[in-house]
Parts: structure tokens; C-alpha cells; sequence
């Protein structure tokens, strides 16, 4: 849905609610303090999310009356203990935050989300589903209906430069794959300690960036239940994201994750980076980074069949064995409502689920324009940033493996046709029911 | 030894066999069982009996994990005995400051593994990282350290050497100075020289505590994983996988509880096996003799 | 080891070597302590800055505020101490007599049983006690994280102590059993003062391996009883990785043992120079 097109919904929604509120309310008021009383543990990600979450707990639990330990984990840390108390079934946490792209699947198969459907219902206006961004409901919604996590947020992959080094040399934003290439060749200056381009090359990190290269070409993942990540386009897409990141990348690119790539950008020697909306936030922190002010967003430029970028989200849910589901639920609605949803965006935390998150002024009014215009246009492009499947972690690592050979200096066909076979059995495995 | 002595010598024993058996039965039958199952945590377990470590042994991932950690362990053992033996006859000797600058030389055995290998890691970057700002100062091309498939293990296993060469130092240390004296004096007064007492007298009584250092240096180089894991997460792609760090994706990654439990069950044995063989060894250099 | 009559230019050049010899050994040590000492205290732009800053432009305490305030640092610190403190005195207890029989016995077979705890990979460790404690209902507790870290402390101290009692020669105690001491007498009072050096050593090890010991703190623990190292872990940001705290968190976390140590060392003086048998 275009984003102009959502604000003056917006609008036209805000002029109506407003007439609505002259009148008197015989509705129920919603009863935030329903719950009063009660306690809750929040098992949350170390993420923007997260910590922002963490941060205004105390404005939750004044809201609400219920009181919350809120535990926050590192992400790998928080996958294995998420997993290993899951399957005792007795978790030591009512409220669970996970990444949609590695956990949910499994989290559904095991049965250890509750479906949240009655409680909206139940919840009603203040739920406010019609607010919620198109793409944030596919992620959601299961095929079945089922609605068993809520998206906290939408992290699509971007462009980011360095203005001053594009300025330098006289050279604009790049529009197309073609020309992103280019530019980064022309940018690229090892004499002078800088790289054209920077972006993950570490097994697991970097699969999406070769997708969405792979994407533009007009590949996919998957083609029904077999794999199509050794098509003509698969390989093409391998092509171009070796040459970026060796011809014009730096030395030892093959393990580099986001942080060494974002750090490599903070210090002002990289001239453009691809990687999530999410991690914007230090780029203009002058106690962290020496390039605040030179920053440019863009979206993902097109590649020779189509425009996409990669997104992800993050999610949270209530333990379907938890003993207090009613106040977990509080929680997740609070986290998913207008008012977090604002700050998220301002917090660098990635684009929010809702629609009003784009229109709450003082919040907006903190925010990089650019950066702005830059998230809306990518997530008008967005897609899966990974195959939706259950053995997405082992994708993942397959493919991961076979790029790196790939950017050490093995044949892309090859590799990929070797990863494409080794993968095979196991998603058909995986697909089969429990 | 006299009668009722060895019954009693057995009770002395008994408490601390009990607490590790209690301690450890449960999971290691845990992890045995689990290994005749196919079970990936979230959907149901299927019996599928020998399966999985039939599975294995084709399995060439797993096969070369078995590679790199052998050598990983044969550098990681072999330098710190080394090193460490020497350490020991150096800071044996009297000089100023000896206490304190033993003590500054034992400092990264007592650095939490996690917390150094970050701090390594950042001085391994090959374009931000300290030790490539070192060689550039020497006039060395920047080398790509971890992030090289070729140089990812001799630079982890640096980072081990570093962190437990005054490990062994400590054990043989202390064997150094409970050795006795005469033989010393008598060679001496043979008109041994100083090597020659090194290598015939100081050497062989020094080999059972050099074992004891080998045998604690050889399973916890086998078992590495907080330094590998922090530092290269196994890659890059595979090339500092060892099998620690295949077990930890097979059950934290993939959770597939079932293939890691028969994982765990062939590393036991090679470590087993690997231990045997230094016991052995150990036997045969007997103080005593 | 005994003292040799030599030239002056011997001595010097002896001395000479000696020197070198401890360098080689002490710089490499030290340099990387001294490089998270200056992470700690810079902020994270020199932190990032290339060629390295080594002194701070402008020196801060902001990393370790940081640590304390992101953290319940003081909490982890006293779990830390508990567990691993209660789990070195009862290894010590059961593992120095356990270590004598087993080198008095000549049991091989005994010693790698105790030793086969310390070979198994952590992670086996994990998903069965978890199952276990839970279902004991102990998983609020300290307790769970201090029965784990016995698998720790006690291999070692067992392993370490029998590899030192091996080495007394039999002939004291053979003394003292002709003087008629029993089992106990002689094991207190002639074997264990001889093997101090040995006990020492074990107890610091228990001590620093413990202490350090990540992966059962990570998931056996929960929110109010983690370990410390665990605390230094989840200094990550997910940002980026913030040097500054980092490095300041590592510091704290490594302090207490070097302190234990520093004061142990005198211990491990008196137990290197003092012990030793004469003659044998």
C-alpha cells in the first residue's frame, strides 16, 4: 500500500475520530487495570526492540497495575534457552520476544504460542487492527488463520552512503544494480583505506543480501516444494554479490557480520553498506560514529528484473503454558500499540507495524527525512528476507557456507548446485507432517 | 599398606566418585538414549535405533570436524607444554620481582574465555584490529588473520597458547620445586654440564607433571568452544569448525537433539581414547622408575 | 636448582638471559590486560579509530557506569561468588582425600570415571539437568548452577592433587605407620603438608574454571541467579558491539580471581620453596 496513500487514510480516520469523541462514550472505556495485581516475566531479545521495551516497562506496569521482570538475553543466548524451557514446558517466562525468520516456525509446530485471536476480539477498538500495515499482517497471519505472535516491528535491508565520499567523486544515487555497481568501483580507494561497498559476508548473515541480489534477477527461493537456488538467476545473483564485496569490498569480507560492517561504515571508510533499516541509530550518534550529518538512505536499487529488498521482523507472543495469559496478553498489546510503535521508529528500531506509528508528529519530527522517505520506499518493495520454512536456520547455514566458498574464490554455479542438493533432503524431510 | 587400609583408602575416594556420578549418570544415559531417536525439539521423537551414527559416519562435515579438532588439539597441547615447561624453568630461578612478574604472567589463565576472545577478536579485524596496525609498523602487509579460511585456526589456537601456557607453567612449577636436590648434586659433581643435566636429570623428573599438565591441556583443548565460538563461530564457513562447535549447531541451531546426543557419544569415545593414551604414557614415565 | 660456582661474565650473561627469557614470557601477557585497560576507559569513537588510539583522547568511567547501571552487576558478582566458592570448598572437602586414596591405590580405573565428568562437552550437560531440575522444582535457585560446577571442580582438583601425591616418596608414611599412625593420621599430618604446593594449585584452577564457567550460567540460570560471565556476554549491544563497555565488564569480572590470586600467591610461595623431600 503506497505510504501517501495510508496517511491520508489516516487523516480522513483522525477527522472521523475526533467528531466521535464530541459525543459522549457509552462504549466501554478499555480497562487497562483489569489485570492489576498480577506479575509477569517478559523474556525479551537484546535488540532496539527489546531495550526499548526494557526502557519504558515502568510506563506499562503504571499503566496496568501488573508488575514485570523483564529479562533481556543476547540473541543467541535467548534462542537456546527460549528452546530448551519451551520443551520442558514449564518456561519460566509468560511473555516471549523471537525473530520471525529463525523461531516462529518452530515455535508453532511445537504448539507454544497461544492464539491471540480471542483476546483481540476481546480487546477490541483498542486493538485496532485496521491499523496495522499490510505487510505486518502477512507476517502475522498464519495460512490456517491461526494468529499466534504479533510482528513488533518491520526491518527491510537499505542503502546507506557516505555523502561525502559520493560527493567527492560526483557520483548519485544509484538507482539500479548496474549502476550500483559502478559506483562502488568508482568509489572504491584502497589507497586511501576506503571500500566501495560493504555488507555481511558471514555464513548465515549474508544469505538475504545474496537474495536480494538473486530476487532482482527474478530467481526465488523455492518453486513449489523444490528449491530454485541453483537457477540461472540464483547464480547470477551469487555473481553479483562476490564482485561487490570482493572486487570493491574489504580484505576478510568472508566474516564480516552486520557489527564489523557497520563499524567499518561508522569510521567513515566504507562509501556504501546494504543492511537492515534497524541499525541506523548509532550512524548519527557523534559518540559513536564519524560520519554524523554525511549519512544518505536510499532504497534497495533495482536489479535487472525487479525491485525488492529483504525485511525481517521481530515478534512477540504469550506462552501458551503460561498462568497469567490475560496480563502476558496486556503486554504484547501494549507493546504492539500506537504509542510504542511511534517511538520504535524514532529509536532506530526498524519501521513500525502500524500505520499511525508514521503520523505521530514529535516523534516523526526526530527523525532523519531521508531515512524516512528511504523506509517507506523500501518497505513498498519488501519481501521474505528468507524461504519461509521450518528448516530455515539449516537453509541458512548451508547456503551461508556455500557463498563464503563462493567469496574465498570458488565457482558460484557449482557451489550452489552442490548447496541446492545437500538441502533438498532436508526440506523435504522437514515439510512432512511431525 | 596395612590391613583395612585400602577398604579405608576406598572410603576416602568414595564421596567425591559418588557426587560425579550423581551428577553426571543422569545426562550421560540421557544423552545415550536420546541418540537411538530422531527427535528435533518441537515436533515428536522416532526410534530409529543405530541411524544416526550410521548417518555420521558418511556424514563428511562431521568427518573433517574430526580433522580440525585433531589438529586444533595437537597445536593447542604441544605449544603450551612447550612454552609452558620453559616458563616454569624461568621463573624457577630467583630474581627481583619474581612473585610479581609470575603473577603478571599468569593473568590470561584467570581472564574469562568469553570476555578475551571479544577483546581478541577486535584486535584480529583486519582493517580496524591492532595487531595489523603492529605489522604495519614493522613494514608487514596487513595479514586477514581469523577471517582468512586458511589462518583461522593457528590464530585461534595463538589465542589458546596465550590464554593456557601459565596453566601448565603452574603444574610443572610445582613439581620443580618438590624435586629433590641430590640428584642434582650428584650429577654436578659428575661434571654434567648444564644442558646435559636438563636433558637427563631435570627432564625425566619433570615428565610426570608435564603430563598431568599434557592430559588437563588435551581435554580442554578437545572441548574448546567458548573461545572458537566467540571468535569465528567455525567459519569462516567451516574452517575452524571443530566437532564441539558441529555439536553446538546440531543442538542449539538445528535442534536436533537426536544427532547431536550420537555426536556426543563418538567425541566421548575419541576423547576417551586420546586419554587412554596419555595415561598410558604417563605409566611409563613413572617417578619413581 | 643448585647453586653453581661461576665467572662474573657467566652470571651476567646468565642473568642476561634469564631476562630475555621472562620478557618473552611476561609482554605478551600483560599487553592484551593493558589494551582492555585502555578499551575500558576510552570512549567508542577511539574505541573504532584507526590507526589506534592507545591513550585516551578523553578519558572516561562512562564503560563502567554503563556495565553497572545496564546490569545487576552486584547480584551476578555475589552468585558468582556463592557458586563458585561453595563449589571449590566442596571439592577441595572430597576431592584432596579422594585424590590421595586414588595414588595410594594406584586406581587408574576410579580416576578416569571422575575424569570422564570433565571430558563431556558442556552442552550434554544442559538439556538433561534442565529437564531434571525443573522437574525437582529447583530451577529458582542457586542450587542447580552449584550441583553443575561440582562436575567442574571436582575432576580437577582430584586429577591434580593425585598427580602430586603420586610423586611423594611412600617412605615417610612408612615411618609413620611403623610409629604406629593410622590411615587418617597419615594422610593429615605427613602426606597433605608435603602436598601443599599440589592442593594449591588445585584449588586455584577449581577456582579460575569455575568462576570463568559460561555455558551452565547461560541457561541454567535464571534471571536472579546468573553467573558473572554471563553478565559480561550480554554486554553485546545489539548495535554494535560497545568495546568500551566490554572491556570495562571483562575487567570487573577478572578482578576477583586476580585479587584471590595475589593473595594466594604467598601461599604458593611458601608451598614451592618449603615442600620438596630431601634425600629420596
Amino acid at each position: 500500500m503506497s505510504f501517501t496513500l495510508q496517511r491520508r487514510r489516516l487523516l480522513q480516520a483522525g477527522a472521523g475520530a475526533g467528531a466521535l469523541a464530541a459525543l459522549p462514550s457509552f462504549a466501554q472505556a478499555f480497562d487497562w487495570k483489569r489485570y492489576a495485581g498480577q506479575h509477569i516475566e517478559a523474556h525479551l531479545i537484546k535488540s532496539p526492540r527489546g531495550e526499548l521495551l526494557q526502557r519504558h516497562a515502568k510506563e506499562f506496569e503504571a499503566l496496568t497495575g501488573i508488575t514485570v521482570g523483564v529479562d533481556l538475553v543476547p540473541e543467541q543466548q535467548s534462542r537456546q534457552k527460549v528452546s530448551i524451557e519451551f520443551n520442558s514446558k514449564k518456561p519460566s517466562f509468560d511473555v516471549v520476544q523471537f525473530g520471525y525468520h529463525v523461531q516462529k516456525r518452530q515455535f508453532t509446530r511445537g504448539g507454544w504460542l497461544e492464539d491471540l485471536r480471542p483476546y483481540m476480539a476481546e480487546s477490541g477498538a483498542e486493538f485496532d487492527r485496521a491499523d496495522l500495515l499490510p505487510s505486518a499482517l502477512a507476517t502475522a497471519i498464519l495460512p490456517d488463520g491461526k494468529w499466534d505472535g504479533m510482528p513488533l516491528n518491520l526491518d527491510p535491508f537499505m542503502l546507506y552512503m557516505n555523502k561525502e565520499l559520493f560527493a567527492a567523486k560526483g557520483i548519485a544515487v544509484p538507482k539500479t544494480v548496474a549502476e550500483l555497481q559502478a559506483a562502488a568501483l568508482k568509489l572504491h580507494d584502497p589507497g586511501k583505506g576506503i571500500v566501495g561497498m560493504v555488507g555481511r559476508g558471514l555464513k548465515n548473515a549474508n544469505v538475504p543480501l545474496w537474495g536480494i541480489f538473486m530476487l532482482g534477477e527474478g530467481g526465488q527461493f523455492l518453486n513449489g516444494a523444490k528449491l530454485a537456488t541453483d537457477s540461472p538467476e540464483a547464480i547470477t545473483g551469487a555473481t553479483i554479490y562476490r564482485d561487490l564485496l570482493t572486487k570493491t569490498g574489504p580484505a576478510g569480507i568472508s566474516g564480516f557480520n552486520w557489527n564489523e560492517a557497520q563499524s567499518l561504515f561508522l569510521q567513515g571508510r566504507a562509501a556504501m553498506w546494504i543492511d537492515s533499516s534497524g541499525f541506523s541509530a548509532p550512524l548519527e550518534d557523534p559518540t559513536k560514529s564519524k560520519v554524523v550529518g554525511k549519512v544518505g538512505y536510499a532504497a534497495m536499487p533495482a536489479g535487472t528484473k525487479k525491485r525488492v529488498t529483504a525485511t525481517f521482523s521481530d515478534g512477540i507472543g504469550v506462552s501458551s503454558y503460561s498462568a497469567n495469559k490475560g496480563a502476558a496478553w496486556y503486554f504484547v498489546l501494549w507493546a504492539s500499540g500506537t504509542q510504542m510503535q511511534a517511538r520504535l521508529l524514532s529509536g532506530g528500531g526498524g519501521a513500525p507495524i502500524r500505520a499511525s506509528g508514521f503520523s505521530n508528529k514529535a516523534e516523526l519530527s526526530k527523525i532523519n527525512p531521508e531515512y524516512l522517505q528511504a523506509l517507506a520506499d523500501s518497505l513498498r518493495i519488501a519481501v521474505p528476507g528468507l524461504p519461509v520454512i521450518e528448516p530455515v536456520t539449516e537453509f541458512r547455514d548451508t547456503f551461508g557456507i556455500a557463498l563464503v566458498n563462493v567469496l574465498n574464490g570458488a565457482d558460484p554455479a557449482a557451489e550452489l548446485k552442490h548447496a541446492t542438493a545437500d538441502f533438498q533432503p532436508v526440506l523435504d524431510k522437514s515439510e512432512k507432517p511431525a | 599398606m596395612i590391613e583395612g587400609d585400602r577398604r579405608r583408602l576406598l572410603c576416602f575416594a568414595l564421596p567425591a566418585v559418588l557426587v560425579v556420578l550423581a551428577v553426571a549418570v543422569f545426562p550421560w544415559g540421557f544423552t545415550l538414549w536420546m541418540s537411538l531417536f530422531d527427535w528435533k525439539i518441537g515436533s515428536a521423537a522416532h526410534f530409529i535405533g543405530l541411524d544416526n551414527y550410521i548417518g555420521l559416519a558418511s556424514d563428511t562435515r562431521f568427518l573433517w570436524s574430526i580433522v580440525r579438532t585433531l589438529v586444533f588439539t595437537a597445536l593447542a597441547v604441544g605449544a603450551p607444554l612447550v612454552l609452558g615447561t620453559f616458563a616454569a624453568l624461568v621463573f624457577h630461578e630467583r630474581f627481583p620481582l619474581r612473585g610479581l612478574l609470575r603473577g603478571a604472567f599468569t593473568l590470561p589463565m584467570m581472564a574469562t574465555p568469553v570476555a578475551i576472545a571479544l577483546i581478541w577478536t577486535m584486535m584480529f579485524h583486519p582493517q580496524q584490529g591492532v595487531l595489523n596496525y603492529l605489522l604495519s609498523l614493522v613494514g608487514i602487509p596487513p595479514s586477514a588473520w581469523v577471517y582468512s579460511p586458511a589462518l583461522a585456526i593457528p590464530c585461534l589456537v595463538l589465542v589458546d597458547v596465550w590464554q593456557w601456557t601459565p596453566l601448565v607453567m603452574l603444574v610443572v612449577l610445582g613439581g620443580l620445586a618438590s624435586l629433590p636436590t641430590d640428584p642434582f648434586e650428584a650429577a654436578y659433581l659428575e661434571g654434567a654440564s648444564r644442558w646435559q643435566t636438563f636433558r637427563h636429570v631435570t627432564l625425566p623428573m619433570l615428565m610426570p607433571f608435564v603430563l598431568v599438565a599434557a592430559v588437563i591441556r588435551m581435554i580442554d583443548a578437545l572441548k574448546t568452544f567458548d573461545t572458537i565460538y566467540v571468535i569465528t563461530q567455525g567459519g569462516p564457513g567451516t574452517a575452524s569448525e571443530t566437532i564441539n562447535l558441529y555439536l553446538y549447531l546440531q543442538a542449539f541451531s538445528f535442534y536436533q537433539v537426536g544427532k547431536s546426543s550420537a555426536v556426543v557419544v563418538v567425541f566421548f569415545a575419541l576423547v576417551i581414547a586420546l586419554s587412554l593414551l596419555l595415561f598410558w604414557l604417563r605409566k611409563r614415565v613413572n617417578y619413581h622408575d | 636448582m643448585i647453586d653453581r660456582p661461576s665467572t662474573p661474565a657467566r652470571h651476567w650473561v646468565d642473568r642476561g638471559v634469564l631476562a630475555v627469557g621472562v620478557l618473552i614470557f611476561v609482554a605478551p601477557a600483560v599487553s592484551v590486560f593493558l589494551w582492555m585497560l585502555s578499551l575500558a576507559f576510552k570512549n567508542e569513537v577511539d574505541n573504532l579509530a584507526y590507526p589506534p588510539v592507545f591513550i585516551p583522547t578523553a578519558p572516561t568511567l562512562a564503560n563502567f557506569t554503563a556495565v553497572f547501571r545496564e546490569n545487576n552487576f552486584l547480584l551476578y558478582f555475589w552468585n558468582s561468588i556463592v557458586v563458585t566458592g561453595v563449589s571449590t570448598l566442596v571439592a577441595l572437602l572430597i576431592g584432596v582425600p579422594a585424590g590421595y586414596a586414588i595414588a595410594r591405590l594406584k586406581a587408574k580405573k576410579l580416576l578416569l570415571v571422575i575424569l570422564v565428568a570433565r571430558m563431556t562437552p558442556a552442552i550434554s550437560f544442559l538439556i538433561p539437568l534442565f529437564t531434571l531440575f525443573q522437574a525437582l522444582g529447583l530451577t529458582g535457585s542457586l542450587l542447580p548452577v552449584v550441583i553443575t560446577h561440582l562436575v567442574i571442580t571436582v575432576p580437577i582438583v582430584v586429577y591434580v592433587v593425585s598427580g602430586y601425591f603420586e610423586t611423594l616418596p611412600p617412605e615417610l608414611e612408612e615411618a609413620a605407620l611403623v610409629d604406629g599412625c593410622s590411615l587418617w593420621q597419615r594422610f593429615r599430618f605427613v602426606a597433605l603438608p608435603l602436598a601443599r604446593p599440589g592442593v594449591t594449585v588445585a584449588a586455584i584452577l577449581a577456582f579460575i574454571f569455575s568462576w570463568n564457567n559460561f555455558i551452565f550460567g547461560a541457561v541454567l540460570a535464571g534471571r536472579t541467579t546468573r553467573t558473572l560471565p554471563v553478565a559480561v556476554y550480554n554486554v553485546l549491544t545489539f548495535e554494535q558491539v560497545a568495546w568500551g563497555p566490554l572491556a570495562a565488564a571483562a575487567l570487573l569480572v577478572t578482578l576477583p580471581v586476580l585479587v584471590l590470586t595475589m593473595l594466594v600467591q604467598k601461599e604458593i610461595v611458601g608451598g614451592l620453596t618449603a615442600g620438596g623431600v630431601k634425600g629420596g
